[in-house]
């Protein structure tokens, strides 16, 4: 058996009245990236913040590099990174500075933190703007930046919440290449958090999907969404979607029939979309249900998580 | 003991590249001195004995440790609001070095202001008693009344939800300690309930003690009762600091 990361068992926090998380279970191998994805709210951030000792679990239990979250809460602290999901950065500080204080908030001879910040200068590409004020940095190098940092102290487990958000799209394939490239070349067991289904897509080796504090599926992205089907149609259109669906629900090569009903969406898991795509189109045309668009693919997360949860999840 | 060091090293390099910052210390050191102090002094020639300008401004030093005790405070508040705080919390050091490391840089900030004063005061022709070890417990005196008041001011900090609602409950201190106290005018010629609530006021004991050992004032409180109750005042506050930071950073 491969050795587990991150465990987390009947993980739980209460704030007064309100779950923000309600047992979470994880099991994170060494040397994986593990993504949590669900809507903002979810509980992600709070999950995060028990396993990086910030906050203490109301109930449940979790390690990280073997180490207990609350007993032994600085052993867990000496051995991971953590960025955070708002930029937490001193404006007046340069980026060396940066990297240099927290090298010394854990204790890193000079030696070792020179070297180190010339090396991760080098992997985030920060250039000469390492010894420029933070303040004068776009939100892409700030991040790079913050990332640079969680990445300091050489960690043996990096937890990431939501590392893209904000980001334009250049800058985010950047951090995803920086993530990959730190997971294959150093074994760096990854946990990040984000609610943007391309990005667990391709970063994660496996996808836990969150939703009102609970882990509502999980697996790799690949068997998630084939579990639903192998192909989906999307029939989008206006009036009488029941009747459509009921219809299209009884023929026999159709797995299974969601609705989103925000986007007027209906969806249909088929073995071959490109096969059964005339009959399920055909079947609408009789029974009040006017089809606008269709399409036909292979299911992703997101229907995964509309699968599990009966909502959409949008960016 | 060293994330303590680190975190003060941070904080005064932080001050000390506030241009703002900086300049508001020197524009209300100008503000109190150059205009309170001389347009008071040529309206009243001495007190007790002391010119005003000596008078005062051991009261304006006070106020102004107050001051440093507010930004200091600040700097706490800030990290906190914008989350610089998580990057110590998760960090292998002790809960307490992050607090020691904000009291250490608070103390200093107002120690640097008030000697920014004192400087500005006696170019302005306050003079000083010729009491070189006076001057020094003085100095220690001020030391204390600002890490009580760092305290204080970091207590808030710890639970304040905004910078205006900090600085509205700062505010509640400020002026009231100065006006409620000897700053200004002496115990002498107080009315009793006024008197009363200038002696329970700590500042009270800070100024009488300094005008007494480094302007040659005469004491109107005994020394030892001042010291006392400065090191009370201390110890109360940063325990009070403590308390509540405990409190606030608990997940």
């Amino acid at each position: 058996m491969t050795e587990l990361a991150i465990i987390a068992r009947g993980l739980r926090k209460q704030y007064g009245t309100v779950i923000a998380v309600d047992g979470i279970d994880l099991a994170v191998p060494a040397g994986t990236i593990y993504a949590l994805l669900g809507p903002n709210g979810a509980g992600k951030t709070t999950t995060i913040n028990m396993l990086t000792t910030l906050a203490v679990p109301t109930a449940g239990e979790a390690s990280v590099c073997g180490y207990d979250v609350v007993r032994q809460a600085d052993r867990v602290r000496a051995c991971i990174g953590v960025t955070f999901q708002d930029i937490v950065l001193d404006a007046d500080l340069t980026g060396r500075e940066v990297l240099d204080i927290h090298g010394r908030l854990y204790r890193q001879p000079a030696a070792v933190r020179r070297q180190r910040i010339a090396e991760l200068v080098d992997l985030v590409q920060l250039g000469e703007a390492i010894d420029r004020r933070v303040r004068t940095y776009s939100g892409g190098m700030k991040r790079r930046l913050e990332l640079a940092r969680g990445l300091m102290t050489d960690p043996r487990a990096l937890f990431l919440d939501e590392p893209t958000q904000g980001l334009d799209p250049q800058n985010r394939v950047g951090i995803w290449s920086y993530i990959r490239t730190l997971n294959r070349e150093r074994g760096l067991t990854l946990l990040l958090t984000t609610h943007y289904m391309d990005e667990a897509e391709a970063l994660a080796s496996r996808v836990g999907i969150v939703d009102r504090g609970r882990l509502v599926a999980e697996g790799t992205p690949g068997d998630l969404a084939a579990s639903l089907g192998a192909d989906v149609i999307r029939v989008r259109g206006s009036g009488d979607q029941a009747h459509f669906v009921s219809h299209v629900a009884a023929l026999p090569f159709v797995a299974r029939v969601e609705t989103d009903p925000e986007a007027a969406m209906v969806l249909v898991y088929v073995d071959s979309g490109s096969r059964r795509l005339v009959e399920v189109v055909g079947l609408a045309s009789g029974n009040g249900f006017v089809v606008e668009d269709v399409t036909v693919s292979r299911p992703g997360l997101g229907d995964v998580f509309l699968h599990h949860t009966g909502r959409a999840l949008r960016d | 003991m060293d994330a303590t060091l680190v975190i003060w090293n941070k904080h005064m390099t932080k001050f000390l590249r506030s241009t703002e910052e900086l300049l508001g210390l020197l524009l209300q050191s100008v503000l109190w001195v150059v205009l309170f102090g001389v347009g008071m002094r040529s309206m009243i020639g001495e007190v007790d004995g002391s010119d005003y300008m000596s008078y005062i401004l051991p009261g304006i030093i006070a106020l102004s440790a107050l001051g440093g005790a507010v930004g200091g405070g600040m700097v706490l508040l800030d990290e906190r609001l914008r989350g610089i705080l998580k990057e110590y919390l998760a960090a292998p050091i002790p809960r307490l070095s992050i607090l020691l490391g904000s009291a250490t840089s608070t103390a200093t900030k107002a120690l640097f202001q008030a000697l920014i004063m004192l400087v500005v005061g006696v170019l302005m022709g306050a003079r000083l008693a010729p009491n070189p070890l006076g001057w020094l417990v003085s100095l220690l005196l001020l030391a204390l009344f600002a890490v009580g008041f760092s305290g204080m001011a970091l207590a808030v900090a710890a639970v304040s939800r905004s910078i205006a609602g900090y600085h509205g409950m700062i505010f509640l201190f400020n002026l009231p300690l100065l006006f409620a106290s000897n700053a200004l005018y002496p115990l002498a010629v107080l009315p009793g309930w006024m008197l009363t609530i200038v002696l329970l006021n700590p500042t009270t004991y800070l100024i009488d003690a300094v005008r007494g050992l480094a302007f040659g004032a005469p004491f109107t409180l005994p020394l030892p009762l001042s010291v006392a109750v400065v090191t009370l005042f201390a110890i109360v506050c940063t325990w009070l600091a403590l308390g509540v930071f405990r409190r606030s950073i608990r997940g």
